[in-house]
């Protein structure tokens, strides 16, 4: 395994591929393994965990943060996250409505970097960092700006909101899924509705998180697990320890992950010079 | 092999005391790491020439030319210093103080501390929790400079608040309308309105605690985007 070092990707305790055993979440996954899933599915069922904070799409882009207690729901919230879920305000009105004394919070860099500083640093007497037990970041190249987005579908290609179904990525293209078809359109063409925030943003994979999780083209079917410390070290090894997981090592992929990473890096510091 | 214990200053300059308070309420679970050299806890001056770490609380009165001697003093002694709570760190509420005022109408100007001296780390809060302090110590002492990256950033900085982020993250665009900012403001002054954060200003106090809060904020500074 590598030493713990701090670079481009944060602080890495190990890096694995990891796919779920259970048929049905690989059923429901598209391009990456479902470990994400198996992993929070695996803390529930075992009680590590009571619930799963996490965003689901309602209509069009539009997300709502909701909380899974089950694998079923969770399966529900599975998927590409294209628009980001004013997250903070609601999951604090949903971990206290519920009374949640020990979640897991999937999210991208930037929430994990909120809440991996409200844990790690409680400014506040109101924080409830103590609360969230398991930090999961997704990897992320930006969020769309979603109205402006949803307006450009539907000048150019008259696609509306309420008929799409999936967003799926694919190598050149984002496809937009619909009952009628499916509309292919290319990366270079949407990335320009990505929002500014995320165009000066240089985490990729959310280093403030226990586990990132994300997907490499060289090894589909499966996810790349970063485990940050600790925690997220047993949660993916008590994942596949009681058979919720399959897990290989990752280190031969780190290499794609960093090349991603920088990437974002290198958009973020041209955009800053523009745009501060 | 028995650690040595850090050895601690604290001296207030000037607050409403909520963050010394803080201290006091922090050092119980600090005892086996830490030596608390505190007002509270002795009487007359304090106990050592020579300190690791200096917790300065307070913003400095800068009509007081003898807080400004202190404070340079204090830096002579410790290693570290410590700028705890908002107003040491980035003048806070005490920016409010404009002369005039009772009881002190000779109180025309506050300032954070590293206006007058150098400081390694500004930590905002109004106040900052007891937790608080016990995390930054348990990161200072580890070394782990990256945790604590943020702290020693601000404390280049003299002045964040509410205006400042809606200045810097929400008219420049780069608002993605998380709610962190909403979530972090201790006197609710911002709202979300429409996703992104609408300030209530004159409920604004000044802390700094959404700016270092805010994922895009945060980040940008740490990246050296420092504001001057």
């Amino acid at each position: 395994m590598m030493p713990v070092g701090e670079t481009l990707l944060g602080q890495i305790r190990a890096v694995y591929l990891g796919r779920a055993t259970d048929e049905e979440i690989l059923k429901r996954k598209v391009a990456s393994g479902g470990a994400v899933t198996a992993m929070l599915t695996y803390a529930l069922e075992k009680d590590l965990i009571e619930g799963v904070v996490t965003a689901k799409r309602t209509k069009g882009l539009e997300g709502e943060a909701v909380v899974a207690r089950t694998k079923e729901e969770l399966l529900e919230t599975a998927g590409n996250r294209w628009s980001i879920v004013p997250f903070a305000a609601r999951i604090k009105a949903k971990i206290e409505e519920e009374d949640l004394k020990k979640v897991a919070v999937v999210c991208l860099p930037c929430q994990a970097q909120f809440f991996g500083q409200m844990r790690d640093f409680p400014i506040l007497e109101t924080d409830f960092g103590n609360r969230i037990k398991y930090i999961v970041s997704l990897f992320c190249m930006g969020t769309f700006a979603f109205e402006a987005f949803l307006n450009y579908l539907r000048v150019k290609y008259g696609v509306r909101a309420e008929e799409i179904e999936d967003i799926r990525l694919s190598r050149e293209f984002l496809e937009i899924h619909r009952e009628t078809g499916v509309l292919a359109i290319p990366l270079k063409e949407a990335f320009s509705y990505l929002q500014t925030g995320c165009l000066v943003c240089s985490d990729y994979t959310g280093v403030w998180s226990d586990v990132s999780a994300g997907f490499v083209e060289s090894e589909p079917g499966w996810t790349v697990l970063i485990t940050r410390n600790q925690r997220g070290e047993e949660l993916v090894r008590g994942a596949e320890k009681e058979g919720y997981l399959e897990l290989r090592d990752g280190s031969h992929v780190l290499g794609d992950v960093l090349k991603k990473a920088r990437e974002k890096l290198a958009r973020a510091q041209r955009n800053m010079a523009q745009l501060l | 092999m028995v650690m040595e214990k850090l050895k601690v200053l604290h001296v207030d300059i000037g607050g409403c005391e909520g963050c010394n308070v803080s201290i006091i309420r922090a050092y119980p679970k600090l005892m086996d790491s830490v030596e608390l050299d505190i007002s509270y806890l002795r009487d007359g001056e304090c106990m050592y020439d020579e300190y690791d770490v200096a917790l300065i609380t307070g913003g400095v009165c800068m009509n007081e030319p003898r807080i400004g001697e202190e404070l340079k003093e204090i830096r002579e002694k410790a290693k570290v210093v410590v700028a705890f709570g908002s107003c040491a760190a980035l003048g806070g509420i005490l920016r409010f103080c404009r002369g005039g005022q009772a009881p002190r109408p000779d109180h025309r100007n506050f300032q954070p501390i590293n206006s007058v001296i150098e400081v390694d780390y500004s930590i905002p809060g109004c106040p900052p929790t007891p937790q608080m302090l016990q995390s930054f110590f348990k990161y200072f002492m580890a070394g782990n400079e990256t945790r604590l990256r943020l702290f020693k950033v601000t404390a280049g900085v003299k002045k964040l608040s509410g205006f400042d982020l809606i200045d810097d993250v929400v008219l420049t665009g780069l608002c993605i309308g998380c709610g962190a900012c909403e979530l972090s403001c201790p006197t609710g002054a911002i709202k979300l309105i429409d996703k992104r954060p609408t300030l209530a200003q004159e409920r604004c106090i000044r802390c700094g605690t959404c700016y270092i809060r805010c994922p895009r904020a945060s980040q940008i500074i740490c990246l050296g985007g420092v504001k001057t």
